[in-house]
C-alpha cells in the first residue's frame, strides 16, 4: 500500500454503514452524516459498481449540503481516480484547489493521480507494439530507478 | 520488473489520534518531510504518510494513518485503529480541553486495538510554553498511571518529534523480539518482509532467468 488510492475498505465496515444508510432510507429520512459515511466506504470498495454508487451519493450531498463541500470534493476525486476516471478526478482536485490552493493533502492526491496516469500511459503504449514495449520497459525502468533515489 | 527486493524488512502501522487542531498532521509532516506547515487546514478523513527508519540495524517502513480530529469523521476513522502497532495520541499543551479528552481517546484506542499496541502520548506545541495550560508533571503522571510513553514535542521546531516516532518503533520491535507481539496474528499491525521476495523461496537455485544482472 503506497498511497490513499490503494486503500480498500473492510467488508464489515461497508456493511455496517450500509445498514445504517438503508435503515434511514426506509424511514424516508437520510441524514448527511449517514449518507457521507456510507459513500466514504463505497468509494474505497474494490468493486467499481460500489465506487460508482458512492460517487452518486457524494454528488447528491455536494448539491444539497454546502457545509461539507470540501469533504465531498475530496472523496469525489478519490472515487473517480479509483475507477480510472482520471480527468474527472483532476477536475474535482482543481475545484478544491481553487478554494484552498496550498492544501497538502489534496496536492498529494493530485501527484498520485498524475503518477498513475503516467504509469498507465506507458502500459498503454507498450501494448501498441513490440518495439514500443521494449522502449516503454526501458523508460519505465529508468523512471523506477530515478524515483528510488 | 517494477519491484526489486524490498529495502526494508518490516512494516509497522501507526495511527495518530487526538482532538482537532492539536497538530496531528503537522507532526506527521515534520516527521516525513522535515517541514513545518503553518496554517495547516483541517484534515479530511485520513491522511497517509510513510517513512523508512532503522531500528537495531533493521530497516522498518512506517505506514502512518493520520486521522481527522473533527467529530463528523469519527465513526469511520475508528476503523483505522484496527491493526495498528503504534498509536500516537496527541493533545495541545496550550488547550486544557484537548488534554481532558484524552481518557476518551484512550478508551477508544484500548477497545479497538490489541493489547500489544504501543500507545505514545504527545503533548504538542511545546514551543508555546508561555501559553501553557497543562503542566508537564500532570501529563507525565497520567501517562505513568496508564502505562503510556510520553514526551512534550513541537511540530514547529521539530523538538522530540523524531523521538516519539522512533521510540514507538523501538518498543514495537522489542515486543517482537520478546515474543509478546505475534507476527502471525491477523491484526498485529506488523508485517515481516522476506529479504528478497522477488524470488520464491522454493525455486531451485539454478533458475536464473530473472537474474537482475
Amino acid at each position: 500500500m503506497e498511497d490513499v488510492l490503494d486503500e480498500i475498505v473492510s467488508s464489515e465496515d461497508l456493511q455496517k454503514f450500509e445498514r445504517v444508510f438503508h435503515e434511514q432510507l426506509h424511514q424516508g429520512n437520510v441524514s448527511h452524516k449517514a449518507q457521507f459515511e456510507y459513500a466514504w466506504c463505497l468509494v474505497r470498495s474494490k468493486y467499481p459498481t460500489d465506487i460508482r454508487k458512492g460517487i452518486l451519493l457524494l454528488k447528491e450531498l455536494f448539491n444539497s449540503h454546502p457545509e461539507g463541500k470540501r469533504d465531498y470534493l475530496f472523496y469525489l476525486a478519490i472515487g473517480n481516480a479509483r475507477i480510472k476516471e482520471y480527468n474527472k478526478a483532476l477536475h474535482y482536485v482543481k475545484s478544491f484547489l481553487e478554494i484552498e490552493p496550498a492544501n497538502q493533502q489534496v496536492l498529494a492526491l493530485e501527484r498520485q493521480i498524475n503518477k498513475r496516469m503516467e504509469k498507465e500511459g506507458l502500459i498503454g503504449m507498450a501494448v501498441a507494439g513490440g518495439a514500443v514495449l521494449a522502449l516503454g520497459g526501458l523508460v519505465g525502468l529508468g523512471i523506477a530507478l530515478a524515483s528510488k533515489k | 520488473m517494477t519491484s526489486g527486493p524490498y529495502n526494508y524488512s518490516y512494516i509497522f502501522k501507526y495511527i495518530i489520534i487526538g482532538d482537532m487542531g492539536v497538530g496531528k498532521s503537522c507532526l506527521l509532516h515534520q516527521f516525513t518531510d522535515k517541514k513545518f506547515m503553518a496554517d495547516c487546514p483541517h484534515t479530511i478523513g485520513v491522511e497517509f504518510g510513510t517513512r523508512i527508519i532503522e531500528v537495531a540495524g533493521q530497516k522498518i517502513k512506517l505506514q502512518i494513518w493520520d486521522t481527522a480530529g473533527q467529530e463528523r469523521f469519527r465513526a469511520v476513522t475508528r476503523s483505522y485503529y484496527r491493526g495498528a502497532a503504534g498509536a500516537l495520541m496527541v493533545y495541545d499543551i496550550t488547550r486544557r480541553s484537548t488534554y481532558n479528552h484524552l481518557s476518551s481517546w484512550l478508551t477508544d484506542t484500548r477497545n479497538l486495538t490489541n493489547p500489544s499496541t504501543v500507545i505514545f502520548l504527545i503533548g504538542n506545541k511545546s514551543d508555546l510554553d508561555a501559553q501553557r495550560d497543562v503542566t508537564y508533571e500532570e501529563a507525565k503522571q497520567f501517562a505513568d498511571e496508564n502505562g503510556l510513553m510520553f514526551v512534550e514535542a513541537s511540530a514547529k521546531t521539530g523538538q522530540n518529534v523524531e523521538e516519539a516516532f522512533l521510540e514507538t518503533a523501538k518498543k514495537i520491535y522489542q515486543s517482537i523480539q520478546d515474543g509478546r507481539l505475534d507476527l502471525n496474528a491477523a491484526e498485529s499491525g506488523v508485517q515481516h518482509k522476506p529479504a528478497s521476495p522477488g524470488r520464491p523461496l522454493a525455486a531451485p537455485p539454478s533458475s536464473r532467468d530473472n537474474c537482475a544482472c
